[in-house]
């Protein structure tokens, strides 16, 4: 690089300025010595700022964690799939159990599980809802088969009730174009003695 | 991490050999505050024996410490401005650190024509004064200028054209005496 003219004057005022700074520089010794202790010195593995943030974030998964651990919808959805599960109580049961008449009955084989409310369930209950309900669902699987035969077999208490001695009246249908001899099988037996 | 004690042995003989040009360098990249110059030395040294800054012969060791000298400088500049922000000690404080000469004393330690080139120097934009002082100061080539900026020799080469063109004009308005010259000796042959 050619310096000519006006660099030299700057040079030549840049060399004034390196001569007055190098009369401030403080000795390397000083300066490395410093920065020796410095890279030494422990430095502070605990930081302020950095441990309330922590804490802060710590805090909220774990509220987060809690608060969807014991959510009234997750225990609802739980509940519904315990409920769909295949081990759980097999659906022929439901259409009796909904029958207020028949239920009396059924009541007395299978004896129903309790209404639980999703409002007053307990902690313990729930968490071992799994359990409980595959061991109902287990036993129920093995008294399946007897179960079937008595609802096969099955009558209504109420149903002698229901039966009357002109029940055979409406059991048969009269023919058109029958004479009335003929039509004695169907009329009752009092007017055929009448008649007589 | 931290480098072989050898290895630092070599490397503490060749920084002290360049101590002076470093903290000159320092200097200017601190706009002139000496105190400010020495800490940014004793953060890159720091860096040096924590291995943090490591030296892999891409360029000249010279070159290769001003470019961290540099980094280093700007990096302590926006903390200790984020700093006075955030203490809300105002802008005094930083204007306090960016004059250079206010104390009286070294004013008058320097003379008149030293106090003329400071304030012209604080009057150029820091890629210029950068520039000017690789130049100048270190006895740099441009290219080992571009290196340390960081920036291309063409970009390096412009800001010390247009650093120098800046200076000669701040130095004529300020009557240095040597306003006559300037314009009679000026030539585009000068790098």
């Amino acid at each position: 690089m050619e310096i000519i003219g006006d660099d030299k004057k700057l040079r030549a005022l840049y060399s004034e300025a390196k001569h007055a700074d190098e009369a401030t520089t403080p000795s390397f010794a000083s300066v490395w010595h410093r920065a020796q202790a410095r890279s030494l010195k422990p430095r502070r593995a605990f930081s302020l700022s950095f441990a309330v943030v922590t804490a802060l974030l710590l805090l909220t998964l774990g509220s987060l964690a809690v608060w969807s651990m014991y959510s009234p919808r997750r225990n609802e959805q739980q509940a519904v799939k315990n409920d769909s599960a295949p081990g759980a109580v097999p659906p022929v049961n439901s259409p009796e159990q909904s029958k207020p008449d028949e239920g009396v009955t059924v009541a007395q084989k299978t004896p129903p599980a309790p209404v639980e409310t999703p409002v007053h369930r307990t902690v313990k209950p729930r968490v071992r809802r799994p359990t409980t309900t595959q061991s109902d669902g287990q036993l129920l699987a093995a008294n399946q088969p007897a179960k079937e035969t008595t609802i096969d077999t099955w009558q209504s208490p109420t149903a002698a009730l229901l039966s009357s001695p002109t029940d055979g009246l409406f059991k048969s249908v009269p023919q058109l174009n029958e004479n009335a001899n003929e039509m004695k099988s169907v009329l009752p037996g009092r007017s055929n003695d009448k008649e007589k | 991490m931290t480098i072989d004690p050898m290895e630092i042995a070599d490397f503490k003989a060749e920084l002290e050999r360049l101590h002076s040009a470093s903290f000159g360098w320092a200097l200017s990249c601190c706009r002139r505050d000496a105190t400010e110059a020495e800490e940014v030395l004793q953060t890159v040294y720091l860096k040096i024996l924590e291995g943090k800054a490591r030296f892999r012969g891409e360029s000249s060791l010279k070159t290769w410490l001003f470019a961290v000298i540099r980094k280093t400088a700007a990096t302590e500049y926006r903390r200790r401005l984020l700093r006075s922000f955030r203490l809300a000690a105002g802008t005094e404080e930083i204007e306090d650190r960016i004059s250079p000469f206010d104390n009286q004393t070294e004013i008058f330690e320097r003379s008149e024509a030293q106090t003329h080139f400071a304030g012209a120097l604080k009057e150029l934009p820091k890629r210029q004064r950068e520039a000017l002082h690789l130049v100048f100061y270190e006895d740099l080539s441009l290219r080992e200028a571009a290196e340390v900026m960081g920036v291309s020799i063409g970009s390096a080469r412009q800001h010390y054209e247009r650093g120098k063109k800046k200076l000669r004009e701040s130095l004529t308005r300020l009557e240095m005496g040597y306003g006559n010259n300037w314009g009679r000796q000026e030539t585009s042959s000068a790098v």
